[in-house]
């Protein structure tokens, strides 16, 4: 039991060409993407700048009917190019089985055979990479009215690495610990782990080479 | 007791308490029966603290599965007298099962006051003795004996739950060695390394 | 309700506002077992975080080493053979069993009902010593390899996880009419922590829990990976009342998924292709090296897996030249992260005496919430 594959493509296309055709003379990007091992099925991939997030995210909603934010994040490029400082990453899906497709005048509630799905119905998976060029205060709209999972993942991507969200509210510390100064956000580069330069001993994978140092040393 | 509320009943309780007790006292040190009673009493005690003893209902991580399968059927803990309370009040041993991170420093500490003596701590698995894989960690303190004192250690990653019970016995080796020491003043020159022996 | 409470089910707080008994308002309060797994694995080699995700979400360990593993083939561009990816389901499928009895084994103790504890942790010994026969431990394998698997399927290790499995159907059987015939437990459960499945969709929450709902979602057919597709099984998805689905409903369909992960194992056996050293692939064997090349700066991988709670995904950034062998960013999506705010909203109209009821049900595994 699966999605058919054609059925699957099909469905991507559509959404690359949709977003293509509507935003069609700003720099956004869409194409459909194939893993390269492991899932069988296409995902679009969307390269959205910051200014259109929120419409996008509207769009994909009401339009598109992805109605599962599954992840927001974002990354810290300190050498990355000038346009590309700060980047966050959104994983959405369609998950779309609740408004049960016909066939042959009859609904079927709950699926059962989804080798039945087309166009809009097939789930889908979106990933969404928006680049922040600020390298001062990095901040990106948020999307918390247009999905509740939003709301959370935000607050862990502010937390952890730093990126404001216009107009979140009620931004608040959710992993470290209430009381950590402000400004700290631990996966920004700048941040080293403890004993970030400790010699390891052994880098080979099976400690053949052995350093002068360890000699007469048993492993 | 003031001269003013001085009864004169020979029953008055305070005054009867203290003679009773008093000569009680002389009696018995004369015929050196107190000092077997206290050296009996104290084994006794001893024998009960050893051979029940409650650990907290405190699970971290990882090894709290491995201590609630030595509570299961298989590797069961009760029949040695283990069993798990939830209220720190009502607890001998606290049982530190996964890593501290800084925000949970505190409330450990709170646990570890809110029992009342005599209490011991077994830090089991490696996050508990010395920060584990998490060793570098930018939240994480590098083993629990940073704020609280240790008594047994049970290596692994996690231990397996044969590993606490023989855990449990090297702290009843030490409780009968160490006695009723309160945990401020005990001597930390020989925290226990399950498996070394 | 503070981090140690024998109800939590691991460490956080739930701040509860009461008037009277009902429940108001609920704050939780995570992050006691923060560890910075993403910092810290960005300094280790791509083999070796795997011991890192086994020890994300405990009770589930392989389901989180699998799911960085294919997120890891995604990025490095690595094929696995056929007989590792059955040995996969195998191992991913025994954990998924032995987390839900884990889940049931804790569960029934809050409602009540402490028979099912020993029972539940009697049936999770069996699976987990099918599991120390293929992984070496008994809580954290390190099984998968970024192109197949640690190693084989032992001598006679079909033959014993036939039996075991086939006697697990048959006691499964048994709690499960023991727990369906104590009034206690229904009405502990029934028509307690109502979740609307448009809401639960809406907010990312995913797994047993949104199937409880009438979501018929599961990543393992919307989309299919590893052999999934090739094996005979049925999703089970709850019909629930208008009101939502209860806590009645997600134990239905744990219980369901844990007969369907014994006849997906099962089944994985009979079709297993035969064939020695493919359990690993021949032509990548030294992964590390060629890690520079195959995940530049800039290369991503991500990889949604179906985890016993829900649906996790790791997300990996490779980093090039400059950084070798370790990736640029790692960041993994918890399915426990979304679903415990959530839940903490169902318990708004109940009773203080429901919440481990309506907690329970949905499963928190604080390992992977606050990684």
């Amino acid at each position: 039991m699966k999605i058919k594959a054609e059925y699957a493509e099909e469905s991507a296309q559509q959404v690359v060409d949709a977003a293509e055709t509507r935003w069609s003379g700003t720099s956004l990007h869409a194409e459909v993407r194939h893993h390269k091992s492991g899932m069988k099925r296409p995902y679009v991939f969307i390269n959205c700048p910051k200014n259109h997030w929120r419409s996008v995210a509207k769009w994909l909603r009401f339009e598109m009917s992805v109605d599962h934010c599954s992840m927001i994040t974002g990354t810290h490029w300190p050498e990355g190019p000038d346009e590309k400082k700060w980047e966050i990453v959104a994983h959405l899906m369609r998950m779309n089985v609740i408004n049960p497709p016909e066939r042959g005048g009859w609904t079927e509630q709950v699926i059962r055979d989804p080798a039945i799905l087309q166009n809009d119905d097939v789930p889908m998976e979106f990933e969404i990479s928006i680049s922040i060029p600020d390298t001062r205060r990095p901040s990106v709209p948020s999307v918390q009215e247009v999905w509740m999972g939003a709301d959370w993942n935000e607050k862990e991507t502010w937390d952890l690495v730093g990126i404001e969200f216009d107009g979140h509210e009620g931004m608040r510390r959710v992993l470290l610990p209430h009381d950590t100064p402000v400004g700290y956000h631990p996966l920004q580069r700048e941040h080293k782990i403890r004993y970030h330069d400790a010699e390891i001993m052994y880098d080979d994978m099976q400690g053949f080479g052995r350093k002068p140092a360890d000699d007469g040393k048993v492993k | 007791m003031t001269d003013e509320e001085q009864s004169y009943s020979v029953f008055n309780s305070q005054a009867l308490i203290d003679t009773v007790g008093d000569s009680a006292s002389a009696g018995l040190e004369a015929s050196r029966i107190k000092k077997f009673i206290s050296v009996l009493g104290g084994r006794f005690f001893n024998w009960g603290q050893r051979k029940s003893l409650f650990p907290l209902h405190l699970g971290i991580k990882c090894c709290a599965l491995e201590m609630a399968a030595a509570g299961g059927s298989r590797f069961d803990a009760e029949r040695f007298g283990v069993f798990f309370r939830s209220s720190p009040r009502q607890c001998d041993v606290l049982i530190v099962n996964g890593p501290i991170s800084k925000k949970f420093a505190d409330p450990i500490v709170r646990l570890w006051e809110q029992m009342p003596e005599p209490k011991w701590c077994i830090a089991m698995g490696e996050c508990a003795i010395s920060g584990g894989p998490y060793y570098q960690s930018y939240n994480i303190l590098e083993g629990v004996d940073t704020i609280i004192p240790v008594d047994v250690y049970i290596p692994g990653c996690p231990p397996r739950p044969e590993a606490l019970i023989d855990g449990f016995q090297h702290l009843r080796k030490k409780i009968m060695r160490i006695g009723t020491t309160p945990s401020t003043t005990r001597d930390d020159d020989a925290p226990i390394i399950v498996g070394d022996q | 309700m503070g981090p140690q409470h024998p109800m939590t089910h691991g460490l956080w707080t739930l701040k509860v506002k009461v008037d009277g008994e009902t429940v108001v308002d609920t704050i939780p309060d995570l992050g006691y077992i923060h560890r910075g797994v993403e910092k810290i694995c960005e300094s280790r080699d791509f083999t070796k975080i795997t011991t890192y995700c086994d020890r994300l979400c405990y009770a589930s360990a392989n389901t989180w080493a699998h799911s960085y593993i294919y997120s890891a083939e995604d990025l490095l561009e690595v094929e696995v053979p056929a007989r590792a990816e059955h040995i996969r389901v195998i191992a991913v499928e025994l954990q998924r069993i032995a987390s839900h009895l884990m889940w049931l084994g804790a569960f029934c103790p809050d409602i009540g009902n402490l028979t099912a504890f020993v029972w539940c942790l009697r049936e999770r010994e069996m699976m987990m010593d099918l599991l120390q026969e293929l992984g070496g431990s008994r809580l954290h394998y390190n099984f998968p390899r970024i192109g197949g698997v640690k190693r084989d399927l032992p001598i006679g290790f079909a033959m014993r996880a036939r039996a075991k499995l086939n006697l697990f159907l048959n006691r499964v059987q048994e709690t499960e009419q023991m727990l369906d015939e104590s009034t206690v437990f229904l009405v502990r459960t029934q028509g307690v922590g109502y979740a609307k499945p448009e809401e639960m969709v809406n907010h990312g929450v995913t797994g047993p829990n949104v199937r409880a709902g009438g979501v018929n979602y599961d990543v393992r057919w919307a989309h299919p990976y590893s052999v999934y597709d090739e094996l005979d099984w049925e999703v089970s998805v709850e019909r629930p009342s208008i009101k939502g689905a209860d806590s009645y409903d997600r134990y239905r369909v744990r219980v369901d998924e844990m007969r369907q992960s014994a006849r997906m194992c099962l089944d994985a056996l009979d079709k297993m292709p035969g064939g020695a050293e493919t359990h690993y692939t021949e032509g990548d064997p030294m992964i590390l090296t060629k890690a520079r090349e195959r995940a530049e700066e800039g290369k991503t991988g991500f990889h949604h897996f179906e985890d016993s709670r829900g649906e996790s995904m790791f997300y990996l950034a490779g980093g090039g030249d400059q950084r070798g062998k370790h990736p640029y960013r790692i960041s993994i999506r918890s399915p426990m992260f979304l679903t415990i705010p959530y839940a903490a909203k169902c318990m708004i109209g109940h009773k203080v005496a429901d919440i481990p009821a309506i907690m329970g049900s949905f499963d928190p595994c604080i390992g992977e919430t606050d990684r």
